[in-house]
């Protein structure tokens, strides 16, 4: 992955790759489910509007719109009838970035952190292009940095992404549970994290977030070491965020550990299914473009479905 | 093969290092950082690498060193027990208590129990210390922690068996005092007596601390008998002006037979006077009655003497016998009232220990004279004496007199003599109306009151007093009684060296029905008792009692003191009665008018004559928390020990120290060149 944004020109204008976006710019990212905006856009909103979409009729009370009322119904019925229409809005888009030390692990030269940064950063591309208001928060064992959505802040949370730094130990309840308190609003929430906590506190964790009918796309970071436990040597083990040692000895951990990792990507799986919330699994390996196309058209076919 | 020091060889644990060392130390070696353990942590521990040991001569040699330096700090040292006590510096100190109470003088007693010092003595080694304690009452260090067993055994030799009684508590704490203080590794104490039980009362504060070791050697003798006179009582009676007496002794048998035809003779001033057979059953007491003799001197010495056995001490008895001394009392009445002492006089006409003698005068009469010779002056309800004025009767009473004043209507005290008065006499208050007043408050720490402490002792409440002059005393007073108004019924003041003391009310029934009471008889005999600074003359004293010889005689002189042993002592203060027998105390430089030659008589405690003795490995246990006396090793068997041999015995420790030395160096090359061709991760 290339850096061809100039860095002076704008921080964190590295993370916006042109390649990428060609790749991606013909999807989009829709909320599943209505949300509450100001302008006409491309989500439904709760309420009826100009859109083309016909939604219902219903009786026609003094005050209401001539140029409303269905008069081919008129004439079949008698009686009076307003069309009603679906309306289209745009909405918030938030980004919740973990930022704890176990995410500036990287075997193959890009971090966990950075790579979280370049998704997060297209996505929030793809919203602020739908006339979303993008927004992002940091956080680490607790918040680091908050930014409120909007359409003016692309730029200050590509500068956000610049900034953040991976140096704390990391948890997960505390700080989402703070954080359900700045989504008064309807909005999309994008989680990125490695995930390292039992799934069940996971769930725990991002319920706050996913009750207050804020639509909430998890993904799951982790670096091709985390999977594959492609160690060869009998080493000590140093944890990032807690410093503890343990020697290890892979050719006898390997096995078990990949089943353990995988086992827990599958709990997280259908945990999250089972609770509507999108997860998705990104390995750094992988180029962001094919883990963005992946997903955003997966979403788009059940979009359709749906 | 044994250690000096065998506490060391627990280090020898510490050959697990080396081994912690080849499992752990190649694991460390690299450290990877990966995000999270936790999974890693969920992984069983393994390692097949960690449990192989490649380099085991490498590890043998190790464990090797460091056993040898272990060993060496454990000293190790060859030959049997006896040499190492001698090694380590394994003297002994021993503190041998021999007591010489008299009841060793039973039998072969203090013959066995100095043989068994003796013995205790020559068990000494050529280092070995011992301290010779004599105890009976008291405990004394009469030779001093030395080496020197020939001292020690003429120490012992030259002991007597003395008088007094036993205790074995002061004469274990010096014991363990002087054993505290020793620095030998063994510190023994041997207690050699009879073990009287009543010597022993289980509550000395006597705890050896744990290593020392004490011995008893008991010299007692199973079912003794014992017979001894225990105490004299004497019948004083009054026939044509001369004083008689009758004395009665009394004889117990402590043995477990019981003893006929025993005879027990009274002695006089060194004769003979009469003899009487008695019979005494087992553990049980008899007593004699001798005939009557009439006291024709100052004091009269007399001893009972019964039967014999094998401790003859007890079977003495010496007693001194004084005509009774009377206390003068002289009562001052107003004169207007006809026997208003009646009650009074009476009252002290009802004693013989110590007979009063009563004489009452009209206040008008009193001459200064009358003062003389007297103990105790008594207003009873009169006016203050003209011829008490100018200070007569102040001098009487700081001279050692006392004073009872008596306050009724009559009693005018006058200005110039209120230092005399305890407080200041008011007006009459009159409780005729009700039902009169009772005493509330009695002092009971009082000398006059004590006797009334006891529950029944005298019921003051039932008295009613119907009217009493207020008295109000001063911080100097000390207020013995108080009515149940809370007045003041009867205060103190201390004169010079007398005592007065102001009842508040009349002696007679023209104040109050007290003198109907039956506590009025013991009342003014306490008062009287108390002002006139009266003391009981003692017919005896106990070995080990201390008297003062000044207030004995009454006299500030010079006195000589001649001891039952013949010993001539200048006393004038306090003399300790340490022997057995009558003390003669006379006048230093001849005799003297007015101060008749003393005697005391001084006898064994009863408690001796009781061998009743308790088990020695009871006393041992008390003493030392042991169960049973710690048996000692004898001493035979440890031989005093060449220094340099002993020193060249326990030498293998160098030997140890530089072959675990030797090791650790070959042990660093060793693996220095292993290490070179070693590829560790």
């Amino acid at each position: 992955m290339q850096h061809s944004a100039d860095a002076t020109v704008m921080p964190g204008a590295r993370f916006v790759d042109p390649k990428i976006l060609a790749r991606i710019g013909n999807l989009e990212l829709l909320a599943r489910t209505v949300v509450d905006g100001f302008i006409n856009g491309l989500h439904r909103a709760p309420y009826f509007g100009a859109s083309i979409d016909f939604a219902e009729h219903r009786g026609y009370v003094a005050g209401d719109d001539i140029r409303r009322v269905d008069w081919r119904l008129f004439a079949r019925t008698d009686r009076f009838y307003v069309k009603q229409y679906e309306a289209d809005t745009n909405t918030n888009f938030s980004l919740l970035l973990d930022i704890s030390k176990s995410m500036s692990f990287g075997s193959k030269g890009l971090t966990k952190l950075e790579y979280a940064s370049y998704l997060g950063a297209c996505l929030a591309y793809l919203a602020q292009r739908q006339r979303d208001r993008v927004g992002i928060i940091t956080f680490d064992s607790e918040e680091v940095a908050y930014v409120p959505p909007s359409a003016k802040h692309f730029n200050v949370l590509l500068h956000t992404l610049d900034r953040a730094r991976a140096g704390r130990r990391g948890d997960l309840i505390k700080p989402l549970a703070k954080m359900a308190e700045h989504f008064k609003r309807r909005s999309i929430l994008v989680l990125i994290s490695d995930f390292y906590e039992d799934p069940d506190a996971i769930l725990e964790a991002v319920k706050p977030l996913h009750f207050q009918g804020n639509e909430l796309i998890v993904f799951h970071v982790l670096d091709p070491a985390e999977l594959d436990f492609g160690f060869e040597d009998a080493s000590s083990f140093e944890d990032l965020e807690s410093g503890e040692q343990i020697p290890v000895v892979p050719q006898s951990f390997a096995s078990e550990y990949r089943k353990l990792i995988q086992d827990h990507i599958g709990a997280l799986t259908t945990k999250f299914s089972e609770h509507r919330i999108d997860y998705k699994l990104v390995n750094t390996a992988e180029p962001l473009d094919r883990a963005l196309v992946s997903y955003l058209g997966a979403r788009e076919r059940l979009m359709r479905v749906r | 093969m044994s250690f000096l020091a065998p506490l060391f060889l627990v280090a020898s644990a510490a050959i697990g290092i080396p081994i912690f060392v080849h499992l752990i130390q190649r694991e460390r070696k690299r450290v990877i950082q990966f995000p999270s353990l936790m999974f890693v942590q969920r992984i069983p521990y393994q390692s097949v690498r960690r449990r192989r040991i490649r380099h085991w001569a490498l590890l043998m040699m190790r464990c090797a060193a460091l056993l040898m330096i272990v060993a060496a700090f454990a000293r190790p040292f060859l030959k049997q027990e006896a040499a190492a006590a001698a090694v380590i510096g394994g003297t002994r100190e021993i503190v041998v208590l021999l007591d010489h109470s008299a009841s060793m003088g039973y039998g072969d007693h203090w013959d066995r129990a100095k043989d068994a010092a003796r013995t205790a003595i020559r068990s000494l080694g050529t280092s070995d210390k011992a301290t010779l304690v004599l105890f009976s009452r008291n405990a004394e260090e009469t030779m001093r922690a030395t080496t020197d067993k020939g001292r020690l055994e003429a120490t012992v030799n030259a002991a007597k068996v003395d008088a007094d009684s036993t205790r074995y508590g002061p004469a274990l704490k010096l014991a363990e005092s002087i054993l505290s203080r020793s620095s030998a590794r063994r510190r023994e104490a041997v207690v050699i007596s009879d073990f009287q039980r009543a010597g022993w009362t289980g509550s000395e504060d006597v705890h050896f601390p744990e290593g020392y070791v004490v011995n008893a050697v008991s010299v007692a003798t199973p079912d003794a008998n014992n017979i001894s006179v225990p105490s004299v009582t004497f019948a004083r009676a009054e026939f044509s002006g001369q004083e008689r007496v009758t004395v009665s002794a009394g004889i117990a048998n402590k043995g477990n037979a019981p003893v006929a035809d025993v005879p027990v003779t009274l002695e006089m001033e060194g004769h003979q006077v009469q003899t009487q057979h008695v019979k005494v059953g087992a553990n049980a007491a008899a007593s004699v009655t001798f005939t009557q003799f009439t006291l024709d001197r100052p004091i009269v010495k007399g001893t009972v003497r019964a039967g014999t056995d094998p401790l003859p001490a007890d079977n003495v008895f010496h007693f001194t016998v004084s005509p009774a001394a009377p206390v003068s009392v002289l009562v001052i009445e107003s004169g207007n009232r006809a026997e208003s002492s009646l009650y009074l006089t009476k009252a002290l006409a009802i004693s013989t220990s110590p007979p009063f003698q009563t004489e009452v005068m009209p206040v008008t009469r009193v001459t200064p004279n009358n003062f003389e010779k007297r103990s105790l002056i008594i207003l009873n309800d009169a006016a203050f004496p003209p011829a008490a004025a100018n200070g007569a009767l102040k001098k009487f009473v700081e001279r050692g007199g006392g004073l009872l004043v008596a306050a009724g209507e009559h009693t005018t005290w006058p200005q110039g003599e209120t230092e005399l008065l305890p407080g200041t006499l008011g007006a009459t208050v009159d409780r005729t109306a009700g039902r009169g007043a009772t005493l509330g408050f009695l002092d009971h720490s009082h000398f006059v009151f004590e006797i009334f402490k006891a529950p029944r002792s005298g019921d003051f409440s039932a008295a009613q007093i119907y009217r009493y002059r207020t008295v109000t005393t001063t911080a100097a007073d000390r207020v013995l009684a108080r009515f149940d108004d809370g007045a003041v019924a009867a205060a103190e003041r201390k004169v010079g060296q007398g005592r007065v003391i102001v009842w508040a009310s009349a002696l007679d029934d023209s104040y109050s029905d007290l003198p109907r009471r039956p506590v009025y008889l013991p009342l003014v005999h306490q008062l009287v008792k108390y002002l006139a600074q009266f003391e009981p003359s003692r017919s005896w004293q106990t070995v080990g009692q201390v008297v003062d010889v000044t207030s004995l005689t009454k006299a500030r002189a010079n006195w000589v003191v001649v001891t039952p042993s013949g010993k001539r002592v200048t006393q004038n203060g306090p003399l300790e009665l340490d022997e057995q027998g009558v003390y003669d105390v006379r006048p230093a430089g001849g005799a003297v008018e007015g101060t008749p030659a003393q005697a005391i008589a001084v006898n064994i405690d009863p408690a001796e004559a009781d061998l009743t003795p308790i088990d020695p490995a009871e006393l041992v246990a008390a003493v030392t928390g042991h169960a049973a006396p710690v048996a000692a090793p004898s001493p035979a068997e440890n031989p005093a020990f060449d220094v340099k041999e002993a020193e060249k015995l326990q030498a293998i420790w160098w030997y140890l120290l530089l072959a675990g030395l030797l090791l650790l160096a070959a042990e660093t090359v060793v693996s220095n060149r292993l290490s070179q061709g070693e590829r560790f991760l």
